[in-house]
């Protein structure tokens, strides 16, 4: 587990790296402008050069899309492409907004995406902890069977979920959408590893006081790993919004459609697979957008998943 | 006792909220599709009939299973391996003293969190063999345009730079975090015994940062056997068949040719599959990996 590292040797939590006292690090500025060599710097360019290339190539499909939305027909058609527009045509994201009912997707998308935020909170909070700070007899083979559950590819069983579905008349809702979701390996974890860290004092201290687990669970615990949750609301979201092969699966009514779903039948139905192509860019671009937005805001939150995440398999 | 009892009854009542949908959506389907895939069924007629191991014979017999079965282990590699080799060579690139930074990450790692749909029909414009950006960025180089999707010898390595584009910058924030908790007495340590770079990093880097390999391997192969969404955009498993994973030969003959004993056939040998490499990694890890 490494969500706080202690220093070996003092036994302190360790500072987060790339943040240090400010007169630390300005002795070690004047150092490194003192004692760097020439060659060394030239490299640090270098490098720095290469990364920016190499990013911004990254970042460039983005850029692409937005611009080719931008483009007459008979432009986007052009070889060699023009890398700016000639005429910057913002109807096209007016038409291709009007062309298919997108507002109701995202709204689709948004809808259900909280809704699950919301239920995995409250399931995955309340099977953490109890994996952590409860006693019952079946929780060495609860935890075995929520491992398991990391390891096997949840695409491999749509088929009987499918039909599982069906049984529970679930197909076709928003209730299923929902349901079928509402539960997450990954969530479990992440709780899990958190509430490990939080010491049993606190929560014997809580029943001497009377409380009940449900009480020291959402208002003592809780509190404490609220990085962890958002951590954990952050990327159900993210997942949920972007969800694709399931949704669809589940789904007939084109009302019920999420944003993907019905990015890709306007794709192949409006856009006829490219005759449309500046409307289908400028589509698919603002559906991206919300997305590059919630994570210009919390890229730092959702960069931290990736630390909590790989503690998962050292249980 | 009544008190022991209660307490159980308790702990039990908190799983439940997870436990059930669990059960209903992921371990009773597991148990259902053992069951399903020793029958045959179209979804439509009333009794499902129990055929033995016949769907397992029939896939091992021919060679669609054969052909998918070799692009399912194509793409797994091919997208597995660069991603991590990439990831770790972008992590030392930007983890040895440079400033200003965070813009580059940010952007490295951007196409992880945005929809596979829709970022995989920005990539189809951009694999256009007409106008297309990939073939103008080929001519620069001097090399002569290609078909990409719809040429069968291309079109799975299209569909592979996708998902190593989307992914890339995730496992590079995973070692950047492994790179940054690594000793740095040990590095200083090992230069002053005289070890170059290349043997430092072979000899200390690697070895410490080996959870991490471990780690994103079995997250990635896992990933890599589920890919659909880049899939049914911009190939649907064609042309020819070049792009049909199991994964999409499964999807294919459950919901378009209604074999629902064949497709959960192939679903269990998936399953396996990924139990399998599961273990492996775990036992390599034993051996292999330091913690």
């Amino acid at each position: 587990m490494n969500m706080t590292q202690l220093d070996k040797k003092t036994g302190k939590p360790l500072r987060p790296a790339g943040v240090q006292a400010a007169p630390e690090r300005e002795a070690e500025r004047a150092r490194s402008r003192r004692l760097t060599p020439l060659s060394e710097q030239i490299g640090r360019i270098l490098r720095y050069a290469l990364l920016a290339a190499i990013s911004l190539a990254m970042a460039f499909p983005f850029y692409w899309m937005a611009i080719s939305g931008l483009k007459t027909n008979d432009e986007i058609w052009r070889f060699p492409p023009t890398f700016w527009p000639e005429t910057l045509n913002w109807f096209n994201y007016r038409d291709a907004w009007n062309s298919a009912p997108f507002a109701r997707y995202m709204f689709n998308s948004i809808f259900v995406a909280v809704a699950i935020c919301g239920l995995q909170v409250i399931n995955s909070g309340m099977m953490a902890y109890a994996l952590t700070h409860m006693k019952f007899r079946l929780k060495g083979a609860l935890t075995f069977v929520v491992l398991i559950g990391y390891m096997i590819p949840s695409t491999a069983v749509y088929l009987p979920s499918y039909l599982i579905l069906n049984d529970l008349h679930l197909l076709d809702s928003y209730a299923g959408l929902i349901l079928s979701n509402c539960v997450s390996v990954f969530s479990i974890f992440l709780l899990r590893q958190a509430f490990m860290q939080v010491s049993h004092e606190l929560v014997e201290a809580g029943q001497l006081d009377g409380a009940s687990h449900f009480r020291i669970l959402w208002t003592i615990l809780s509190p404490l790993i609220r990085s962890s949750f958002a951590v954990m609301i952050l990327i159900t979201f993210i997942d949920q919004y972007n969800n694709y092969f399931w949704p669809m699966l589940i789904t007939k009514d084109p009302e019920l459609r999420l944003v993907s779903a019905g990015l890709r039948s306007f794709f192949v139905e409006g856009g006829a697979y490219g005759l449309a192509w500046p409307q289908i860019m400028a589509a698919s671009a603002f559906t991206i957008a919300p997305l590059l937005v919630l994570f210009a805001f919390t890229q730092k939150t959702i960069m931290r998943s990736v630390n909590m995440s790989s503690g998962v398999n050292k249980s | 006792m009544r008190l022991k009892l209660f307490r159980e009854g308790e702990a039990f009542l908190f799983t439940l909220p997870a436990l059930v949908p669990l059960l209903l959506f992921w371990f009773g389907p597991l148990g259902y599709i053992f069951y399903l895939s020793f029958t045959e069924w179209d979804f439509m007629s009333p009794e499902k009939l129990f055929v033995g191991l016949d769907n397992y014979r029939y896939l091992l017999t021919h060679a669609d299973f054969y052909r998918a079965l070799r692009v399912t282990l194509l793409f797994g590699v091919g997208t597995v391996v660069p991603i991590i080799v990439g990831g770790l060579a972008l992590a030392l690139l930007m983890n040895s003293k440079l400033r200003a930074t965070g813009w580059m990450r940010a952007l490295l790692f951007s196409p992880w969190v945005t929809p596979t749909v829709a970022v995989s029909i920005a990539w189809s414009w951009i694999f256009e063999p007409e106008v297309g950006l990939a073939n103008l960025a080929l001519g620069w180089v001097g090399v002569s345009p290609l078909g990409w999707l719809q040429d069968e010898n291309w079109a799975l390595a299209a569909v592979m730079i996708v998902t190593v584009w989307k992914s890339i910058g995730w496992s590079m924030v995973f070692y950047l975090v492994a790179l940054r908790s690594l000793p740095a007495e040990l590095l200083e340590a090992a230069s002053i015994d005289g070890a170059n770079g290349w043997d430092r990093f072979r000899g200390i880097v690697l070895p410490l940062i080996s959870p991490t390999t471990l780690f994103l391997s079995i997250m990635l192969t896992i990933q890599s056997l589920q890919a659909y969404d880049q899939i049914n955009v911009m190939t649907q498993g064609g042309p020819a068949g070049s792009t049909r994973t199991l994964l999409y030969m499964y999807y294919q003959s459950a919901f378009e040719s209604f074999n629902v004993g064949e497709a959960s056939a192939i679903a269990v040998i998936l399953i396996l599959i990924c139990v399998l490499l599961s273990g492996i990694s775990f036992l390599l890890s034993r051996r292999l990996v330091h913690y």
